[in-house]
């Protein structure tokens, strides 16, 4: 008797807790941010039911490893050069550095010098050609470096203090690939895209020469510009057509990296223009550069394009500008990215997918019919074939929903569209439980049990197929969440989540509910 | 007395009928095969990689695929598959067309946009998708391995709860569910994206969970009648949980319909699979998973007490 009431008691107490939060989804925000006792977050919504944005990008991850091989060249070619060797051949050649000598003696300093850095490993043997290759070991470390360096920058941008989006999510998918999702009309697509793949490396070269043109710029010098030199471009923002040429060298003399931070600010005519910020360190250096060449032009250029050349009036410190006739908009756009550093490899958009809300509110309604009605057909059928029982049953199904939404807003998983679609199956599926446990107490009945009997021996018997059959079921959910993307992965939950209240529901609410009436009383005939 | 559907007394001869049964599904399984040369497997946007725009135009604007191709000439997309989706008037319109790189599709979407308003009148670009080919075939080679995974599992899971005798029998069942009701899904013409995937999926455990029932119901038979012949008590077995499977089947397919009659072009898919899945894995639980149980039970299973073998038997007679 204790037993049941207890039983009774916990079952309408976690009834009313499971209740309320799930009607917490219905309030606002605000409305939840005033109120201590609603809970600040529930279940979100998928992209495919607010609207927004959501790109899977592929990092280059091979970029790293070729740009941990040039540098490895050049740390051998210069400790070369101090012991005064000059190789014949020392170049990266896919993943290979390749070194070739002329003197047996020097081909053996070679081996030991690469044997020193301790990354790399011999891929082919010969007498005077060394090749090797970065070890297992560490092109895993450079591969993994440049993946995490790549989400920290990406992170930055969409997440940026000032700018940032709110609500969005920028994470990792396997080994090479970064999910990025914005809800909501936040962003519009070609600014965020740029924002995601533009590479952000700022670079400060000295102008060694300029023209209006590539054909003028190359006229002046006829015997060909240096091997160390090239010729970088300005254009314009809308037409994209060159409308400068520079002569710089290809190192640069400053880069974005000792920038520690960069706004948008306003010229003396108002016009948008980026300011910057150089660290300790970026500021002497500057302050040397720009004292060491008044008077000559210094070219800002980003991702190899020239943004602007002003010429250097004076000694400059730790300060500076960017103009280039940005908009407001494009401005705090490389602001953004000069803050949040550029990316050390290059990213590609491999998918991308956008809902407008007006589709996303179109499904939500159409999954709120859907699952009406089969609740209403649900009840209707479980009243009519099985009575009073039915109306268990018809409880324990509503409690079912109910318990899915206040779970799903407890762990605030992401409701999506086919996650709209599992919870109308499940509503249709639930009833299975029912049907099993009361299917087999009529059976019971007509063997000649009494009625509290049947009803014992009918869940008793019934509870092990209801446990296995939805334990199958949870292992293709589990399948589908490991193997499916966004929307899937949603699915996959609401599923699962449908599958543990549905035993719950079925097997303990119902029960007590039976043990409320009949429970103890004798009766004749049960109303199933 | 309680209201049956599916009288308590109901003797089905599920265990004779299987023959018809299995040659039935035979010969959609043979059509289902045909069906993927012709019509032909319809892949979705997921899985061949591509562009897909669901294009919302305003009423007034009179939208029809004639001028919609033609403003997207300049493009080079005159040959794009333009699909007016929703019933009668409905003014949304799905273009579709293939393209290598996702990156300036998506620039390529705005122009677009652009365009079908000056030319054909005020739109909304409700769903723009581009999916890279590198990522449609991946997730091609995923939804594959999902399916057999999640069939291993079950097949284990089977294989411990009851005895491995009843493992080939559900296996070839899902298998079968699965072939049908894709099979059935290409000579419909609906398209296989990552929903449909899911349906599948989803299919395989309800298939599942019904053998279940019916080899718990067999199960317990096996405990409590040791002196009945093996086919009967699975006939039994079968006859005495078709009230539950008809109802169960029922609700669930009935709620699959309304998924299929209101939830839109993406999730009416995932409803007309569902259903078709069930009907397809009640049929085969009745019918297809028990006549393999019966013959590995009749070759192997010799743990049950001694039938007559068939030579015994001859040997009397």
């Amino acid at each position: 008797m204790t037993g049941l009431r207890w039983k009774a008691a916990t079952t309408l107490a976690l009834t009313l807790i499971l209740s309320w939060l799930a009607a917490a989804n219905f309030a606002s925000p605000e409305t939840r941010r005033a109120h201590w006792w609603l809970p600040d977050q529930g279940m979100r919504l998928g992209l495919d039911l607010q609207g927004g944005i959501h790109w899977v990008l592929g990092a280059k991850l091979d970029v790293a490893v070729a740009h941990e091989l040039e540098h490895l060249r050049g740390r051998l070619a210069s400790q070369l050069e101090e012991e005064k060797i000059t190789p014949t051949r020392l170049a990266v050649d896919g993943e290979r550095l390749v070194v070739e000598l002329a003197k047996p003696e020097d081909t053996a300093r070679a081996r030991e010098l690469a044997a020193e850095s301790g990354v790399l490993e011999s891929a082919e043997q010969g007498d005077a050609r060394l090749v090797y290759r970065l070890t297992q070991q560490w092109r895993k470390e450079v591969r993994e470096k440049g993946m995490l360096q790549v989400l920290e920058v990406l992170r930055r941008r969409i997440e940026d203090p000032i700018q940032g989006i709110q609500d969005s999510v920028v994470t990792r998918q396997g080994e090479d690939r970064i999910l990025v999702q914005i809800p909501g009309g936040q962003m519009d697509r070609g600014r965020a895209r740029e924002l995601l793949e533009v590479t952000g490396f700022l670079e400060f070269k000295i102008v060694q020469d300029s023209a209006p043109s590539e054909e003028l710029l190359r006229a002046k010098h006829p015997s060909g510009i240096p091997e160390d030199q090239e010729i970088v471009f300005e254009r314009d923002k809308q037409t994209k057509r060159a409308i400068g040429a520079y002569l710089v060298r290809k190192a640069p003399d400053l880069t974005g990296d000792y920038l520690s931070d960069a706004r948008v600010q306003f010229d003396r005519q108002q016009r948008p223009v980026v300011g910057f910020q150089f660290n300790a360190e970026g500021g002497r250096l500057f302050g040397e550069l720009t004292e060491k060449n008044v008077g000559r032009p210094l070219a800002i250029v980003l991702d190899a394009q020239v943004y602007s050349a002003p010429n250097i009036r004076e000694r400059i410190g730790s300060q500076g500008q960017i103009e280039g006739r940005f908009t407001s908009q494009q401005a705090a756009d490389l602001a953004v990215v000069l803050r949040a550093g550029s990316l050390s490899i290059p990213v590609t958009i491999e998918e991308e997918r956008s809902v407008g809300p007006a589709l996303g509110a179109d499904a939500i309604r159409s999954g709120a019919l859907a699952s009406v009605a089969s609740l209403v057909a649900v009840f209707v059928f479980a009243l009519a074939y099985y009575r009073l029982s039915g109306v268990y049953a018809a409880i324990a199904v509503s409690l079912n929903l109910i318990y899915i939404v206040a779970l799903m807003s407890v762990f605030r998983s992401t409701l999506t569209m086919p996650g709209l679609a599992g919870l109308v199956l499940t509503v249709g599926m639930a009833i299975d439980g029912n049907v099993l446990i009361f299917e087999r107490i009529r059976e019971e009945l007509r063997r000649g049990r009494t009625p509290r009997a049947a009803i014992k021996a009918g869940f008793d018997r019934a509870v092990l197929p209801i446990l296995d059959g939805n334990l199958t079921t949870l292992i293709t959910a589990i399948v589908l969440y490991q193997f499916g993307t966004g929307p899937i992965k949603g699915f996959a939950v609401t599923l699962a989540i449908g599958l543990v209240t549905t035993v719950f529901t079925a097997v303990v609410v119902t029960r007590v509910l039976f043990a409320l009436y009949p429970g103890e009383r004798r009766v004749t005939e049960l109303s199933i | 007395m309680p209201f049956e559907l599916i009288k308590h007394d109901t003797r089905i001869d599920f265990v004779g009928q299987s023959r018809y049964a299995v040659i039935l599904s035979t010969a959609l399984l043979v059509l289902s095969l045909a069906a993927c040369f012709w019509p032909g497997v319809k892949l979705g946007l997921d899985f061949t990689g591509g562009a897909e725009i669901q294009a919302r135009f305003a009423p007034e604007a009179g939208a029809d695929e004639g001028r919609i191709r033609k403003a997207l000439e300049p493009f080079g997309l005159s040959t794009a598959d333009i699909i007016r989706i929703g019933e009668g008037q409905a003014h949304d319109f799905l273009i579709r067309f293939q393209s290598e790189s996702a990156g300036d599709r998506g620039e390529l979407a705005d122009q677009i946009r652009d365009a079908l308003a000056k030319d054909v009148g005020a739109v909304t670009l409700e769903r723009v998708d581009f999916v890279g080919p590198k990522v449609g075939a991946e997730l091609r080679e995923r939804g594959i391995e999902a399916l057999l995974i999640a069939s291993l599992l079950l097949l284990v899971y089977i294989a411990f709860r009851f005895t491995p005798l009843f493992a080939p029998g559900a296996i070839i069942a899902q298998v079968h569910d699965v072939l049908l009701t894709a099979g059935l899904m290409v000579v419909l013409g609906r398209e296989f994206d990552l929903t449909m995937l899911a349906a599948l999926l989803a299919i395989l455990g309800y298939s599942i969970n019904d053998k279940i029932v019916v080899y718990d119901r067999i199960r317990e038979n096996m405990e409590l009648h040791t002196t009945h012949d093996f086919p009967n008590m699975v006939n039994e077995s079968l006859n005495q949980t078709l009230s539950r499977t008809v109802l169960t089947g029922g609700t669930a397919i009935f709620a699959s319909l309304t998924l299929f009659l209101f939830g839109g072009p993406v999730i009416a898919s995932f409803g007309l699979a569902m259903a078709t899945g069930i009907v397809v894995g009640t049929y085969s639980s009745l019918w297809i998973a028990t006549p393999i149980l019966l013959w590995l039970h009749a070759r192997y299973g010799a743990k049950a007490p001694a039938k007559p073998t068939r030579k015994e038997r001859a040997a009397r007679s």
